[in-house]
């Protein structure tokens, strides 16, 4: 074989050249190394923020009120001890009142999507006349302060017969959370391009059809996130809950207001078992969040 | 399998529903703004067990949420709650909106067989001459805490049961000294306006409100600000309950209301020992809390409601209260041996401190109807304004005297103990 071996071949490179580039490549290489863990020490630091919290309550609502009030605090519930917990678990009313609490929160939820999704869908899709006084007008139902209502709102639900009722309080918190849900939702079906509808009835849907199998379910993500924040409040509103029941209250107004005049251990065991079922739930409802995450990713 | 899965949430939910028993019926509704804390509230729905007369339903509150719903049941005419135990200061709103009955029959039918304390029966008319808009349930009050450790740096020649303030302020240097910490405790973050009000200016001043602003206040002010602080625990304005950093070692003396002294007695007795306020250059100020126990017009089973206040106020139901909550009887006969020793610890204090000779009981506010807290604030801030912020003295007073004349004028309250009586509003001297 004749010719030139790649050897002795003329480099293409000088070895600077190769230098300068190896030397290119290890800082591009770093850099999004560098990049990259940032973003995982990012998410980690976001992770510590929302987790150490919950530790320290879980840890502390498993540990004996002797060393919940010594400091520096364990990391760990040694000696492990359930007795806060369990007199949390043994008071009286207060597995009711979680019955309560979920009862409220589920149904709130349900009144209140099976209110936003129409309501939303036809502020986002229709022009109507008054569009924008009614846009207007939900979200200054927001900004009124609920308190100057207090006495005429009991009077009317103990004229309807409605007082100290589960199901009357889900209404009123769904009431509560209508504005906001209704224009989170209107703005998740404004994000559904109009052209899928469009597409979904020349293939021959009807209108309803459309929304059905096209719209809703690309807007469930969204509307998941509506159902949360329904759902979150609902669990952790006090107000109404204390003015409008007497024998069915629900788990706030029956520990949540008055945690904070007990002792340590006791705001613990309480705060650990404000935050279990809403961990359950949001547990179980995060596949549509993550639904919507994949989405965007896709 | 979207749609699927909010279904059976939806189905769920109604499930729930169904099954949550509506209870109601013919139980005994009592609305409290005491023991509202959930451990509070089960010890009490213990003692409540003993009732005969039917099931009680104990439903802790907050004031502003009863007082709400009260006004609600009236105007509607339909009641759900059949008795309420409130401060006395909660009563004046309910006096002024028409809602309470007059209780004067039942009391007497309870005098028959136990001895009601006659100067809260008297406080129960609310200035009417009959009648009766609650009647006393019990009665609490402040006093000091110490743990035994403090006692070694008690000044010398001090009376623990007869300390005088700059004894205290003296005790504070000395722990702080020997310990390195401040180690005086006061719950700045909790009830520290009756601090203010009925242990500070009556102690110095003789008054709590007509002597303001006199040379007594100032000097007092002037006590708290330079001999006194110095040696408290600055985390104090986060400090609502004492028992917590008493239990924790945080700091080794505290000033506090005795429920919320109380979980420092009962679990460690041993360490803890309970001691009257100290008294000032006029006396030795204090402030007894009294509860009362009232019927609404809209009380569903008056009758029953009725039956429970005898219960309340039977010597045995009382001393169950004395000894779980550490509330104190308002009836004579109550059975007070065989306390648990924190219980006891703590009873001896109160009953020193009420008997000593140089007492003067400091009632709350009286009269100011629904803007009872504004008075709070008013103390609060001259204290802060002094303390804290390092203002003149004279002219803080000056000011904040202007603000609570106002505030007696409007509202028309005439003086309280321990200031003298007053025809027509009190006025700040």
């Amino acid at each position: 074989m004749t010719g030139r071996t790649y050897e002795q071949s003329k480099p293409l490179m000088t070895p600077a050249q190769t230098a300068a580039l190896d030397a290119q490549r290890r800082r591009a290489r770093l850099g999004h190394n560098l990049r990259r863990g940032s973003i995982y020490a990012l998410a980690v630091l976001l992770a510590i923020w929302i987790l150490l919290p919950i530790w320290l309550i879980t840890t502390m609502a498993f540990s004996t009120p002797t060393d919940v009030r010594a400091f520096p605090k364990h990391f760990f519930p040694i000696p492990f001890s359930t007795q806060t917990l369990d007199f949390f678990l043994n008071t009286q009313g207060i597995l009711n009142s979680t019955l309560n609490s979920l009862v409220v929160a589920l149904l709130a939820l349900v009144i209140s999507t099976v209110l936003a999704i129409p309501a939303g869908y036809a502020i986002a899709r229709y022009l109507f006349p008054g569009r924008d006084a009614i846009r207007l007008g939900i979200l200054s139902v927001r900004a009124f302060p609920i308190v100057v209502l207090a006495v005429p709102l009991a009077v009317v639900f103990i004229r309807l017969g409605m007082f100290d009722k589960v199901h009357s309080l889900a209404m009123m918190h769904a009431a509560l959370t209508l504005p906001t849900t209704i224009l989170v939702v209107a703005s998740v079906f404004t994000s559904v391009p109009r052209e899928f509808e469009e597409a979904a009835q020349i293939f021959g849907c009807t209108r309803m059809q459309a929304f059905w199998r096209v719209v809703l379910p690309l807007a469930v993500p969204g509307i998941a996130a509506a159902a949360i924040l329904t759902f979150v409040l609902s669990w952790n509103e006090v107000f109404a809950a204390i003015l409008l029941t007497i024998s069915n209250r629900t788990l706030p107004a029956q520990i949540l207001y008055t945690l904070d005049k007990s002792g340590d251990p006791f705001k613990f065991a309480g705060g650990f078992f404000m935050l279990v079922p809403s961990l359950i739930f949001i547990f179980f409802i995060r596949r549509y969040l993550f639904n919507m995450w994949g989405q965007i990713t896709k | 399998m979207k749609r699927g899965h909010f279904l059976l949430l939806a189905f769920v939910a109604v499930l729930l529903i169904a099954g949550t028993v509506f209870a109601q019926g013919d139980t005994i509704t009592f609305l409290s703004t005491q023991f509202n804390v959930v451990e509070e509230a089960e010890k009490a729905r213990a003692i409540l067990a003993a009732f005969e007369g039917g099931a009680v339903e104990f439903v802790g509150s907050e004031e502003a949420a009863m007082i709400d719903l009260l006004k609600a049941e009236a105007q509607t005419g339909a009641g759900t709650v059949d008795v309420i135990g409130a401060l006395h200061g909660t009563f004046p709103t309910l006096v002024n909106e028409d809602l309470m009955f007059d209780l004067t029959e039942l009391l007497a039918s309870i005098e028959e067989g136990t001895d009601v304390n006659d100067a809260f029966v008297q406080l129960g008319r609310m200035g009417t001459e009959d009648y009766q808009y609650y009647i006393p349930w019990m009665q609490a009050t402040y006093t000091m805490a110490a743990h035994k450790d403090a006692l070694q740096y008690l000044p010398e020649g001090a009376d623990i049961n007869a300390l005088t303030w700059a004894q205290l302020a003296e005790w504070g240097k000395a722990m702080q000294e020997a310990t390195g910490e401040p180690q005086l405790g006061f719950p700045v973050k909790g009830l520290f306006n009756r601090f203010l009000q009925g242990y500070a200016f009556p102690s110095f001043t003789g008054g709590m409100v007509t002597k303001f602003k006199s040379e007594a206040a100032v000097e007092m002010m002037r006590f708290l600000r330079d001999d006194l602080w110095p040696y408290v625990n600055p985390e104090s304005i986060n400090y609502d309950f004492m028992n917590g950093p008493l239990l924790s070692g945080e700091v080794m003396v505290a000033f506090d209301h005795v429920a919320r002294l109380k979980p420092a007695f009962d679990e460690r007795p041993q360490d803890f020992i309970a001691f009257p306020t100290p008294a000032g250059p006029a006396g030795r100020g204090f402030m007894p809390v009294v509860v009362g126990l009232g019927i609404p017009f809209t009380s569903p089973d008056p009758e029953g409601a009725e039956a429970l206040i005898r219960f309340m106020l039977s010597p045995e139901t009382q001393g169950a209260v004395l000894r779980d909550l550490g509330f104190y009887p308002v009836v004579s006969g109550v059975d007070t041996s065989n306390l648990p020793e924190g219980v006891a610890i703590q009873l001896g204090a109160v009953e020193a401190l009420a008997n000593s000779p140089d007492a003067i009981p400091a009632l709350l506010p009286v009269g100011l109807g629904a803007r009872g807290g504004e008075i709070n604030e008013i103390f609060r801030n001259a204290f802060d304004r002094v303390v804290n912020k390092g203002e003149d003295i004279q002219t803080v007073l000056n000011e904040e005297a202007a603000t609570l004349q106002t505030l007696l004028d409007e509202t028309g309250a005439a003086c309280w103990p321990p200031d003298a009586p007053s025809e027509g509003a009190c006025q700040v001297e």
